[in-house]
């Protein structure tokens, strides 16, 4: 538990509740059929939330700050499958699904351990291939194919 | 027609060949995942829901919803088994439901009766599944004929006391728990108004007017939210694996945890039909009650089989009643319950009263299936124990971008739109967050398949009292529900004050 965390995301969500009171001020009350409208319901959600949101921040000043123990995070692997999976997302459509595919595993297996070189290739090949001609050829399933060239 | 006729014709459809295959591979993939550390039942059902429904594309859709339902719930009950045998084996629970199960279960295997502890938490499980199938059989009918006869008022305030009861006993805030549940139901608001057709919070982005589909959050949140936890912090590698030896346990053990498996069957039942209470609750009170109805309560902890037999009943039990209030309310009391509702609703099929008129097939062949998986699991756990002891040997480097990979094809194969991909990354990095800092996911989850459902009904039945909010308190069923919902809130929080230690459900 980080106090920090805690304290920065009651204020999010109490943007966000805001948001959702002032937003939705803007749907239109018609109600025909209804008698209450589309707003009413996001607007008190909103309301609810800006409220929780308020008693989260009152309790981050309450609370001692436990001593972390963090354990060294492991940023650098995250960053690179974190950016090669939006990549991965990017390229899909543009590139077909197999290649984007066996890339994105190729590169994940060798960020989560460096080396061997072959097993990462074959796996990554197998599970592309086979996904793809299993789902699009054999049930009939729709996915990017392979680029026009 | 009878519910004995009803079950017979569910298990015409539970036994053609191709539910047969379905219920297999569900338990199958089920028991992996319960054996994993990092997937849990919710992941694992979440990701398989877009390969599903794929495989059931060509098919009609109410004999599609059966197939589907049937092995995802075959996941759901097949990691319940799976789930002791890291337990037993490593020491290191395989869902949170089996963590009271480390407790003897890891003991036994230091003194070589591994395949017993095995063996009988197998057993447990099967009689337990059974037990709660016949309650689930006994309970249905009944059930849905008092559900049928609510009005919007009832409903509004069950599915209010629903997300209470999640809420109030996930995780350690509640303030968090809440706070996930209204952001839960904001998110559902999103899209058009089902009632009205007018457009909120789409802002003009035609991709929005659908909804945020819940399939992509829910693998979001929980799949990705794994993987990125386990890519940031190494689990640090596991120890030894206990031997197996003798699988099939001695007399003296049958006998010991016959009567702890009957109890921890009833016991886990009933509180799997409890709205918020699951699995890992059930567990945790079955271990407190075996402990304290047994003759040397010294011995626990210390390898004792009642210590297993047990919350591993239990656990599967709960499982079990935690499926009445999904099919015959049509309100998941649960995370996981909350996602087989999910997909139950992508075919269109509504659980609850209606479900077992409109859709018996559904309904039955479901029920007829959770036998046939029950006894599969049974078949199938026995000898298998030590091939699905290997899975665990599966090495995370592998594991992990394989699993990014099928959450990635599961949801642009459903969806066919990058937005969703975009969204799935920004669930799995939201969720790591919010569930490292104790912010529960599984009530945002729930609250984001009931959400439009409880709007709808809100008003429903504001329209009938003519926008009186008094409906939901002079309604008396509906007051009863109100209670028992505030009385969810507020019970573990007086618990809190006067300094007693509450029970969390944990779900992974």
């Amino acid at each position: 538990m980080s106090k920090t965390f805690d304290r920065y995301s009651s204020i999010v969500f109490l943007l966000v509740g805001l948001l959702f009171v002032i937003e939705s001020q803007k749907i239109s009350d018609s109600a025909y059929g209804s008698t209450v409208g589309p707003k009413i319901f996001p607007m008190w959600l909103g309301v609810i939330l800006i409220l929780l949101s308020l008693r989260l921040l009152y309790e981050t000043f309450k609370y001692k700050t436990k001593t972390a123990s963090e354990s060294k995070l492991q940023y650098k692997k995250f960053i690179i499958i974190l950016t090669s999976a939006v990549l991965y997302a990017f390229l899909l459509e543009k590139v077909g699904y197999v290649i984007s595919t066996f890339l994105f595993l190729l590169i994940a297996f060798q960020t989560m351990e460096r080396g061997r070189l072959l097993p990462s290739v074959i796996i990554a090949a197998v599970f592309s291939l086979s996904i793809y001609y299993l789902f699009a050829e054999f049930l009939g399933g729709s996915l990017p194919g392979f680029p026009v060239l | 027609m009878s519910t004995l006729q009803f079950l017979a014709d569910g298990f015409g459809i539970a036994f053609q060949w191709h539910n047969l295959l379905f219920a297999f591979v569900g338990v199958i993939i089920g028991t992996a995942v319960g054996v994993l550390p990092g997937i849990g039942p919710m992941s694992g059902v979440a990701l398989l829901i877009p390969v599903t429904a794929t495989i059931t594309s060509g098919m009609p859709t109410d004999a599609a919803a059966a197939s589907s339902i049937i092995l995802l719930a075959g996941v759901y009950y097949g990691a319940m088994y799976g789930g002791s045998t890291t337990s037993i084996l490593l020491n290191t629970p395989g869902e949170s439901s089996s963590v009271v199960t480390t407790l003897d279960g890891y003991q036994m295997a230091r003194q070589g009766r591994a395949g017993a502890a095995l063996a009988i938490s197998a057993i447990g499980s099967f009689v337990a599944g059974i037990i709660s199938l016949i309650g689930l059989v006994l309970l249905a009918e009944p059930l849905s004929n008092i559900a049928i006869k609510f009005g919007p008022a009832e409903y509004f305030s069950l599915m209010l006391l629903g997300l209470a009861a999640v809420s109030g006993l996930a995780g350690n805030s509640m303030t968090k728990a809440l706070m996930m549940t209204v952001f839960g139901l904001m998110l559902g608001t999103i899209g058009i108004d089902a009632v009205s057709g007018i457009a909120r919070f789409t802002y003009n982005q035609p991709i929005l007017f659908s909804g945020l589909e819940f399939l992509t959050i829910a693998v979001g949140l929980f799949a990705l939210g794994e993987v990125f936890k386990t890519v940031l912090e190494r689990d640090h590698e596991d120890g030894a694996i206990a031997k197996i030896n003798r699988i099939l346990p001695t007399k003296q053990d049958m006998k010991d945890s016959a009567v702890p498996i009957v109890r921890g069957s009833l016991l886990g039942f009933f509180i799997g039909v409890l709205p918020g209470a699951g699995a890992t609750l059930a567990s945790f009170f079955s271990y407190m009650t075996e402990k304290k109805f047994s003759k040397n309560p010294e011995s626990f902890g210390k390898g004792n089989i009642a210590g297993v037999a047990g919350p591993e009943s239990a656990n599967n039990a709960a499982s079990g009643g935690a499926m009445i209030p999904l099919l015959t309310l049509g309100i998941p009391g649960s995370g996981t319950t909350a996602i087989l509702m999910g997909a139950l609703i992508m075919y269109n099929i509504q659980p609850g009263p209606l479900l077992f008129d409109e859709h018996p097939e559904v309904a039955w062949g479901l029920i007829a299936s959770m036998f046939i998986g029950n006894l599969m699991l049974l078949v199938l756990n026995m000898p298998l124990v030590r091939v699905f002891a290997k899975i665990i040997q599966t090495p995370k480097k592998y594991l992990l971008p394989i699993i990014v990979a099928i959450s990635f094809f599961g949801v642009y194969a459903v969806q066919y739109t990058t937005f969703d991909l975009y969204l799935l990354l920004g669930c799995g990095v939201a969720g790591y967050l919010l569930s490292k800092n104790d912010f529960p996911v599984a009530p945002l989850v729930l609250a984001l398949v009931l959400g439009p459902m409880i709007e709808n009904n809100m008003r429903r039945a504001l329209t009938i009292s003519n926008g009186e909010f008094s409906i939901f308190f002079t309604n008396p069923l509906s007051l009863v529900f109100i209670i028992a919902a505030a009385a969810w809130l507020l019970i573990p929080l007086l618990l809190k004050l006067k300094g007693r230690t509450v029970v969390v459900e944990d779900e992974g």
